[in-house]
């Protein structure tokens, strides 16, 4: 009703005229506009935004932790002076347990809802391959988790070099990490948003999808520990790499050039740090695989 | 231009499970009604037009564009209202169908405006902005709807519309359509399993049966194939049926009701003048029509 009030009163010499119905004569986008329009829908969903007010409180709270330390510490540097800022690879190892809770509670939310409610019949019904719709809540997923892993990783770079007295100076002795940091949180939010995605891409409900993915980060290394505990010598060694925890952390000292303390799991282990990067992008790959091999069956 | 066209279209799940079988079909643009027990194949069939599902054997296309190789294509100028739920709960009426409108290759700004356009169309005001999840059966409908006439398509495929609907619900989603038909020059196809109830808006009518086809043309000689006159009388008079039938007259009779096929004017002719003579004693007539099933029944009997 409001439309046709707005529409006569725009009419010419405010005559009353019955718009009908209009046929669209418009462009019409190609299918990587709806890839990106489904991306960009996505990541709002994995904040809540656009949703009810209960879809916000999980993101809000992980927003919240992650982000907090890093302002607090910027904070505090700033105004005390004192240079002692959160490091970036703990901040990565605190970051890393927070980002998959919100896998676990998200992924489910991006995927299981489509498929719980049909939506996903309607979605597939647009000029979208049921590939390129599970690329589009991957690459959703993963960009969520990098604005809560980059993000406050950002604000400790940011901090660093606007506390210095000289921001220059400390740009140019700074600037070195921020590939790492790119590279290392983005390794560690696939590692993690791939394997949730592709978990609960087998789902029939959200909390199936939830617990079944928070099994997966607390019995895989429950799993790992026992068999470690009963192994031997070089197997031993090894082993570690069946730790996604583990792997994460060898992963953030080797990246951040950080010597493992002796008598951390990691630095008992003492591997390569190639070696952490070559099981997380082997579990990326594979967990890609199986999403998409879910998918792929959706299209004609 | 054909609006859907099949050629030997074969979809069968297992080599048991046929749910199409060898449907030729050609359909001119207008508001199609497609009718079929439950399972009989109107779903395979819609899922096939909108490249969701491979046929077997066989072919289709929609507007000229072939199932197999166009679907993009196709999926870009067809709208699709499935049967069963598709909607997110937490999202509002307004959002979510401007979002589909952009999923089908809209712009932002096109995309709103025209969700705003067919939720008023649809006849959801107030309520688009509120959670979806808070909507009732009927509105839900209506966005399910809304959602597939946004991008403006050539062609509405919709699954049974009318399920799930109150009586009211039921009128109102079928003005809803003969005006989407009529008004707004798109071609619908229209799946039901009630007749009765589709047979009020539509202008073609395809049926099916066990993913056979049994009839597609005008609705009009359908409802002459399938009419049936009901004539009642007070006491049994068996002579009536029997003059009936030596007249040359498809009769079925049971006591005290017969049920007549009717050929053209000249059928109430001669039950007059048979009656007149005989004296039967006639309580009521009044037209009726076989249902589906018993359509498909007497069909599968004559063809077998």
């Amino acid at each position: 009703m409001g439309e046709t009030q707005i529409a006569s009163a725009k009419g010419p010499g405010g005559a009353l005229y019955d718009l009908g119905y209009q046929r669209y004569t418009g462009v019409r986008l190609q299918r990587a506009n709806s890839v990106r329009t489904l991306f960009a829908f996505s990541l709002r969903t994995a904040f809540g935004l656009g949703r009810g007010a209960r879809s916000k409180l999980i993101p809000s709270i992980i927003l919240g932790i992650v982000f907090i330390p890093a302002i607090v510490s910027v904070g505090a540097a700033s105004t005390t002076g004192f240079q002692a800022l959160i490091s970036y690879s703990n901040h990565l190892q605190f970051t890393s347990f927070l980002i998959a809770l919100f896998a676990a509670a998200q992924a489910p939310e991006l995927i299981v809802t489509d498929r719980q409610y049909g939506v996903l019949t309607l979605y597939l019904a647009r000029p979208l391959t049921g590939v390129l719709y599970a690329l589009a809540k991957l690459g959703a997923l993963i960009a969520a988790m990098m604005v809560l892993t980059f993000g406050p990783q950002l604000l400790l770079f940011l901090g660093k070099i606007f506390i210095a007295t000289s921001p220059w100076a400390a740009f140019k002795d700074e600037w070195t990490v921020l590939g790492p940091l790119i590279a290392g949180t983005l390794t560690v939010s696939a590692f993690i948003g791939t394997v949730a995605l592709a978990i609960s891409s087998f789902a029939g409900r959200r909390a199936y999808a939830s617990a079944s993915v928070i099994g997966f980060f607390l019995l895989v290394p429950a799993a790992a520990t026992v068999i470690r505990s009963l192994a031997t010598g070089e197997t031993k060694r090894y082993l570690i790499l069946a730790h996604p925890i583990q792997v994460i952390i060898g992963f953030g000292n080797w990246i951040f050039h950080i010597e493992a303390k002796r008598r951390t799991q990691v630095g008992r282990a003492d591997l390569p740090g190639s070696y952490y990067l070559a099981v997380m992008l082997a579990v990326i790959i594979v967990a890609t695989a199986v999403l998409l091999l879910r998918y792929r069956r959706s299209e004609a | 231009m054909s609006l859907i066209s099949t050629r030997d279209l074969t979809k069968s799940f297992t080599p048991d499970v046929v749910a199409l079988d060898n449907l030729t079909l050609d359909v001119d643009p207008g508001i199609i009604g497609f009718v079929g027990a439950n399972g009989a194949g109107k779903t395979t069939f819609i899922r096939i037009l909108l490249g969701l599902l491979p046929p077997t054997s066989g072919s289709a296309s929609v507007l000229d564009m072939d199932v197999r190789g166009d679907q993009m294509a196709i999926r870009r100028v067809v709208g699709y209202m499935p049967e069963h739920d598709c909607l997110p709960i937490d999202v509002s009426g307004a959002d979510f169908v401007a979002h589909m409108g952009r999923m089908s290759g809209l712009p932002f700004q096109a995309a709103r405006e025209r969700a705003a356009e067919m939720l008023r169309h649809v006849g959801l005001h107030e309520e688009r902005y509120r959670l979806i999840g808070g909507y009732s059966t009927g509105m839900k409908q209506r966005v399910k709807l809304a959602q597939a006439l946004v991008h403006d398509p050539k062609l509405l495929l919709l699954d049974e519309p009318t399920n799930g609907l109150d009586p009211a619900g039921r009128e109102d989603m079928l003005s809803l359509i003969a005006r989407t038909g009529t008004e707004f020059g798109i071609s619908v196809l229209v799946t039901s399993h009630l007749l009765g109830e589709i047979e009020r808006v539509c202008e073609q009518l395809i049926a099916i049966d066990g993913g056979k086809l049994r009839y597609n043309g005008p609705l009009a000689t359908f409802t002459e194939l399938t009419e049936r006159l009901v004539v009642e009388l007070d006491d049994d008079s068996p002579e009536l049926a029997t003059t009936l039938r030596s007249r040359g007259l498809d009769v079925d009779a049971n006591a005290t009701l017969l049920r007549i096929t009717v050929r053209d004017d000249s059928t109430y002719d001669l039950i007059r003048d048979a009656a007149a003579e005989l004296g039967a004693p006639i309580a009521r007539m009044h037209l009726t029509r076989h249902r589906l099933e018993e359509l498909f029944r007497d069909q599968v009997a004559a063809n077998g």
